[in-house]
């Protein structure tokens, strides 16, 4: 990969403490994980193997003890604007308009009135919400709040974008039409992903790498380069694409070693 | 227009100023005071002792304006419920958001807050009269304490139901702990605020009138109390209906457009 880690995470492992039992859950084992420059790193894994775990610990959210997480060279400690999150229930707020949503990060860093709404217009209209502006989150649909977590995350800036699971909770059609737009716009705003997802032809359709891991205590087990240059991943395109069909196929099998049927939840 | 046309938005009309707002309330009042007339016309035997007629109690308001009591009384009484209802619900928000912050602070004082919910204002009232006497010191301690309650406790645990989702979103866009009481916390509490101001307002209110009639300070309480000594019974209903009607105007015209712009326009509840 060229350019510069952007995310380097060195030997990190994590421990849940259980008040309850005294024991602990062990959810994350050793990783060691670069993520560069406008790269679009896609996770997969069995659920519960301690992907939302390693996002959270590189969001700010969850505090870490073993191992090193840095961004742009900066040890991570506590959430920042450097880092957006696109959680999988949207979590725009109920009381602010779209485009006070997604000017709200601009906002809290108090750039100035004029420039904000400026900015705020271009992702607007880079997520296709145009006249949707003072519209509030109860008046649209989940796939229209999606985009507009989506363009709030980009609008304020960060070095890397994390994105857990985002499309999970929206119906398959309106989900290809946003992995299609991700696409669009990691095209249009060159920005560096951390994406998190169940679905291995969306990990494969998106990824520049797909990281596929363990079960628990999640570690890396492999990872796969998905060399297709984005103008051509199209979904109308991509069923007949044999490195998209090969790169899915082959992550379906490292996925399907690591779910057995007895631990399977 | 045809007169069919014509007729159609006429009774259109109608119906709309029928099932909306001012003129829904409109028809309310005026159907329940001829309800009001007739029993008391046909069906009560000595109607001046045992409900009065609303002419009767028209005429003594007519009476009192004139002698100027009526307004005296009724402005002393709003300004004792909205003094203490204010003083009281701006305490209390600071106070129910910081115990909904931290636990810690929380568990320490909530059995200590359980305590005084439970003794109500009417139990307190003898010790602040021994302390303040008959005073409107003593009234407005009375309304203070009776309305922080309901909205200290309403703001707590609207705090603390704001999913942790929305702080971390905006923990993440870079906001500051203030930031996330101004921009989540304290938004994400307005329907609990809502409902705990309504609350506060409302126990405020008859805090305000049995104060009054308690410590006999002059105004509505008091009215309707002396009323009763007197005799009176059109005092006493003409004190009755302005209670009533009052609340209902504070509801239409403060507390109902507060809840419209903030929480049903957020779809945070459904109306
Ligand atoms: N707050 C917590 N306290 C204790 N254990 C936790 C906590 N959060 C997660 N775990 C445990 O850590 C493990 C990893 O959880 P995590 O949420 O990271 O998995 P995941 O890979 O994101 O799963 P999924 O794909 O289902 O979202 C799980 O076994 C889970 O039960
Ligand atoms: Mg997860």
């Amino acid at each position: 990969m060229s350019g510069e880690a952007k995310l380097i995470i060195q030997d990190l492992c994590h421990h849940y403490p259980d008040e309850y039992t005294g024991q602990s859950v062990h959810a994350l084992e050793g990783i060691n994980l670069q993520v560069y420059e406008n790269e679009f790193v896609a996770i997969v894994g069995p659920s519960g193997c301690g992907k939302t775990t390693l996002l959270n610990i590189v969001a700010g959210l969850l505090p870490y003890r073993e191992g090193r997480a840095m961004v742009d060279g900066v040890e991570i400690r506590g959430p920042g604007p450097d880092r957006g999150v696109v959680f999988q229930e949207h979590a725009i707020l109920p009381w602010r308009t779209v485009a006070r949503n997604i000017g709200h990060g601009l906002e809290l860093q108090r750039v100035p009135k004029e420039e904000t709404r400026r900015r705020v217009q271009e992702y607007i209209d880079l997520v296709g919400l145009t006249g949707f502006e003072n519209r509030y989150p109860h008046e649209l649909s989940g796939g229209m709040k999606q985009r507009v977590a989506v363009a709030r995350t980009l609008c304020a800036d960060p070095v890397i974008m994390l994105m857990d699971e985002p499309f999970a909770a929206v119906d398959a059609q309106t989900r290809i039409t946003l992995q299609d737009e991700l696409n669009r716009i990691v095209m249009a705003t060159h920005k560096t992903i951390l994406f998190i997802t169940h679905s291995v032809e969306e990990a494969a359709f998106l990824g520049d790498r797909c990281i596929v891991f363990s079960r628990r205590p999640g570690r890396i087990k492999t990872e796969i380069k998905i060399d297709i240059p984005r103008e051509q991943r199209v979904w109308k395109e991509m069923g007949t694409n044999p490195k998209f069909t090969e790169a899915r196929d082959q992550i379906l099998h490292l996925v399907r070693q690591e779910v057995t049927s007895d631990d399977e939840h | 227009m045809t007169s069919i046309d014509l007729q159609q938005t006429r009774r259109f009309r109608w119906k709309k100023f029928a099932t909306e707002g001012a003129g829904r309330l409109i028809i309310f009042l005026v159907g329940s005071v001829i309800l009001w007339a007739l029993i008391s016309a046909f069906l009560i035997e000595r109607p001046d002792r045992y409900l009065p007629s609303p002419l009767s109690v028209v005429l003594s308001s007519a009476d009192m304006l004139y002698k100027g009591s009526l307004l005296s009384f009724y402005s002393d009484t709003l300004t004792r419920l909205l003094f203490g209802g204010a003083v009281g619900i701006l305490i209390g928000i600071p106070v129910g958001l910081a115990l909904g912050l931290n636990r810690t602070v929380a568990d320490m004082f909530y059995p200590l807050m359980n305590f005084f919910q439970s003794v109500s204002g009417i139990a307190i009232f003898p010790i602040i009269v021994i302390w303040f006497g008959n005073s409107d010191t003593t009234v407005l301690i009375v309304v203070l304490y009776t309305s922080f309650f309901p909205i200290t406790f309403n703001v707590l645990s609207g705090v603390r139901a704001v999913p942790v989702r929305y702080i971390q979103a905006a923990r993440t866009l870079g906001a500051s702990r203030l930031q996330v009481v101004r921009d989540v916390l304290l938004p994400g509490a307005m329907p609990s605020i809502a409902v705990g101001t309504r609350l506060s307002v409302g126990f405020a209110w008859r805090a305000v009138i049995a104060g009054e009639m308690l410590a006999g300070r002059p105004g509505l309480g008091n009215m309707i109390f002396s009323g009763q000594e007197l005799d009176n019974s059109a005092q006493i209903i003409l004190g009755m209906v302005m209670i009533g009607i009052t609340w209902i105007v504070l509801d239409h015209y403060l507390l109902r457009p507060l809840e419209a712009d903030t929480i049903e326009r957020w779809g945070l509840v459904q109306r």
